[in-house]
């Protein structure tokens, strides 16, 4: 019957009207919520007078908060296409076959995912929330140079672009062949099959087009991510105010200006080593051929950045933790000074494990074992902090709001993968674990157990200071717990099923691993609800949250924690109200 | 203005958002799937893609938006539209992927049921959002 699904969408849709009518009429008012917020409009025009209206304040702002924010809507892009990929896989796992895509589709996904979430979602999240608040928190007027902090941040869009051209390019050829007109370089593009870790020689054998796009959009994500380093290092050192000096700069920016250092000698040396790579694969040079350097100097190269990344983007989760435990629990955190500590040590140890992911490659074992020792060491600053955390809640009083529960979970997630992480480092283990799911599990537990999740927990620590409004808490701690429950879920079965050996980056595997395997898919799927309940919290509150007016949401002054952003904001509501006597709701 | 016009206004940009998301599910799903042959099953009209499209969006820049219009005080979370349209465009939603489905099955389900209702969700709060900013 023609229109068929329209009338039943139709009947659906007056079937829910009448039906709320009805539970009106009943007086369930649950439904209908008077109070629920302000609707957005009618804005006091107080704050932002003297930058431009609309599109062009974004194009050209050089305002820290500004850029800030473009960082984090930036991240928040990249994170859902490489969640979407992530679902995608999981999806693909369910059954042990490849039946849902080939397999070199799912080559495809693995290797846009990692490269999506490491360089675009990560490391960019971090800087937004840098770019925000260290000036905040250092009093400082901005950051240290403005025009080259937004450079650093328009370079990562058309970055990702390339990076990712391969679907953008499909999508592109769909909507023109509809309309007849065929361009065959769209046809071309396809998404980069070789890992993120862009291993020689498949990298360099491989023919696709896109491959130099990527290596050419990773060169160009280090350049920005080294000047927004370059920034912070400078900020840290030099803008500080009057009232800040060494001995009370706080715990994030502390780690700010540890992971900035880091990406100070990691960054470009991965820009010259895909240098290299893009000239073997188009000009004859023969840096990683066996003629020439070797495939393994590829990954002695790609790994001294490598590993350093991985601190790059942990180090700020666990100045988060530092910052928002603390706060929560009602006391100071236990042990500033050697959280300080261990994060420079951090900083350092992490360029001297780079080997421990070469371990099966037959490198030297005198070799193996000196990386086997660091990365075993670097495991004991970590602790530290682990130690100091639960020190600091310890005989605290805990208020479990969901920045806190966040914070929590995260200690948890991370103990988790973080002892897994030993366990890897030990050479005769990872011969066994090398290539495994074990090794995608653990990693995860830190990326998405402390490193995902701390961000979500700034996000809502400190959203009344970035968007005037308080979201809604509940929903906030049914995402929290969502995520927190997701974790193990997910990254726990890949563990088992590393530990019982299914080696990771097949679309197909064997048929005893199926319950293992989708186990795996229910947890993800569950984190991408969670994160789809933070999305929709995010926009709906930015747009009728209830707007906050006492600037201590958190109770901070009570326990005397109500830091320089936090005074900050209470200077900025008292000159918006006090500009329109407090009679503007919205 | 009118509120026949802000809702078409609001239809136009929920159009854009929901081809967005249903051309991302086309392109991710690697042929596995067409949305074209689902738009058509859900309008009754398959084996005819390129007619479905055209009335696949007439439907939702037009169609659509007037339904909203004259059931929109009577859908719950209100005063907010944008709620209200995520909810008018959820039921949408549900008999899209319930009638467009075909012989879609076995783990893509997953990812077409997610996609679609996500389109259709993000559709609501961008016909909502656009209607109501465009009353002030």
């Amino acid at each position: 019957m023609i229109g068929g699904g329209v009338v039943l969408a139709v009947l659906g849709v007056l079937l829910v009207a009448l039906g709320t009518q009805f539970l009106r009429t009943k007086g369930w008012s649950a439904l209908a919520r008077p109070d629920g917020g302000y609707l957005p409009g009618g804005e006091t025009g107080v704050q932002h007078e003297e930058k431009q209206a609309g599109l062009l304040r974004w194009l050209t702002t050089v305002d820290h908060k500004d850029i800030g924010i473009l960082y984090l809507v930036f991240g928040t892009v990249a994170a859902l296409w490489g969640g979407t990929e992530a679902m995608m896989m999981r999806t693909e796992l369910l059954t042990p076959q490849a039946d849902v895509w080939t397999a070199a589709t799912y080559n495809g996904l693995f290797t846009t995912h990692g490269i999506t979430m490491l360089f675009f979602f990560a490391t960019p999240v971090f800087f937004g929330i840098g770019n925000y608040f260290l000036p905040l928190l250092l009093d400082a007027d901005d950051m240290a140079f403005p025009r080259i902090n937004a450079i650093g941040f328009w370079m990562l869009p058309p970055a990702l672009l390339l990076a990712r051209a391969g679907l953008p390019a499909d999508a592109l050829g769909k909507i023109l062949s509809t309309v007849g007109i065929h361009i065959p370089i769209l046809d071309v593009l396809h998404p980069p099959e070789t890992g993120w870790t862009l291993y020689a020689p498949l990298s360099i054998q491989t023919t696709n087009p896109q491959v130099d796009l990527l290596l050419l959009g990773l060169h160009l994500s280090g350049i920005a991510t080294t000047l927004g380093a370059i920034n912070f290092i400078v900020t840290v050192v030099a803008e500080r105010g009057e009232g800040v000096g060494w001995d009370n700069v706080d715990i994030f920016s502390w780690t700010m200006l540890s992971t900035s250092g880091v990406v100070l000698f990691a960054f470009p040396l991965l820009g010259s080593a895909v240098i290299m790579m893009l000239l073997d694969r188009n000009f004859g040079t023969t840096f990683y051929l066996v003629e020439g350097g070797g495939p393994i100097l590829w990954q002695h190269l790609f790994w001294f950045f490598g590993h350093p990344e991985v601190y790059i983007i942990f180090l700020p989760a666990t100045g988060l933790v530092s910052t928002i435990l603390p706060k929560f629990s009602g006391r100071r955190l236990f042990g500033f000074r050697f959280i300080v500590y261990s994060t420079l040590a951090i900083g350092v140890l992490s360029f001297g494990v780079w080997a421990h992911h070469m371990f099966t490659t037959g490198i030297d074992p005198r070799v193996r074992a000196s990386f086997m020792f660091v990365s075993l060491a670097i495991a004991v600053p970590s602790a530290v902090k682990v130690f100091n955390w639960l020190s600091t809640m310890y005989d605290g009083r805990i208020r479990l709001t969901a920045p806190m529960i966040l914070s929590v979970g995260s200690v948890g997630t991370f103990i988790i993968g973080g002892v897994t992480g030993v366990f890897l480092a030990a050479i005769p283990i990872d011969l066994i674990y090398h290539d495994t799911q074990y090794v995608v599990g653990h990693f995860h537990f830190i990326i998405m157990g402390i490193i995902a999740m701390m961000m979500l927990a700034a996000s809502y620590y400190w959203y009344p200071i970035i968007t005037g409004r308080m979201y809604d808490q509940r929903l906030a701690r049914l995402q929290a717990a969502l995520t927190i429950a997701g974790v193990p879920v997910t990254f726990g079965s890949m563990l088992v099923m590393g530990a019982l050996g299914l080696p990771r980056r097949y679309a197909d595997y064997p048929t005893q691993f199926a319950t293992l395997q989708q186990v795996a898919s229910v947890g993800a799927f569950v984190i991408g609800v969670g994160a789809l309940l933070w999305l929709w919290n995010m926009v709906q509150s930015y747009r009728v949250g209830p707007r906050v007016r006492d600037a201590d949401v958190w109770n901070l002054k009570e326990s005397g924690q109500f830091t320089r952003e936090w005074q900050w904001f209470e200077e900025q509501l008292d000159e918006r109200y006090a500009a329109d006597g407090g009679e503007t709701d919205d | 203005m009118h509120r026949a016009l802000r809702a078409v206004a609001g239809g136009v940009v929920g159009t854009l958002v929901l081809g967005f998301f249903l051309l991302v599910l086309d392109t991710q799903a690697r042929g596995a799937l067409s949305v074209a042959g689902v738009v058509a099953r859900f309008l009754g009209v398959p084996g005819r893609p390129v007619l479905a499209v055209a009335l696949f969006v007439a439907l939702a820049v037009v169609g659509w938006p007037a339904l909203f219009v004259a059931v929109e005080e009577y859908l719950p979370f209100g005063p907010d539209p944008a709620a209200r349209g995520v909810v008018f465009a959820a039921v949408i939603g549900i008999v899209f992927v319930v009638v467009g489905r075909g012989a879609i099955s076995g783990p893509i389900l997953v990812l077409y049921v997610g996609f679609a209702m996500l389109a259709h969700l993000a559709y609501g709060f961008a016909l909502g959002s656009v209607y109501g900013r465009l009353a002030r």
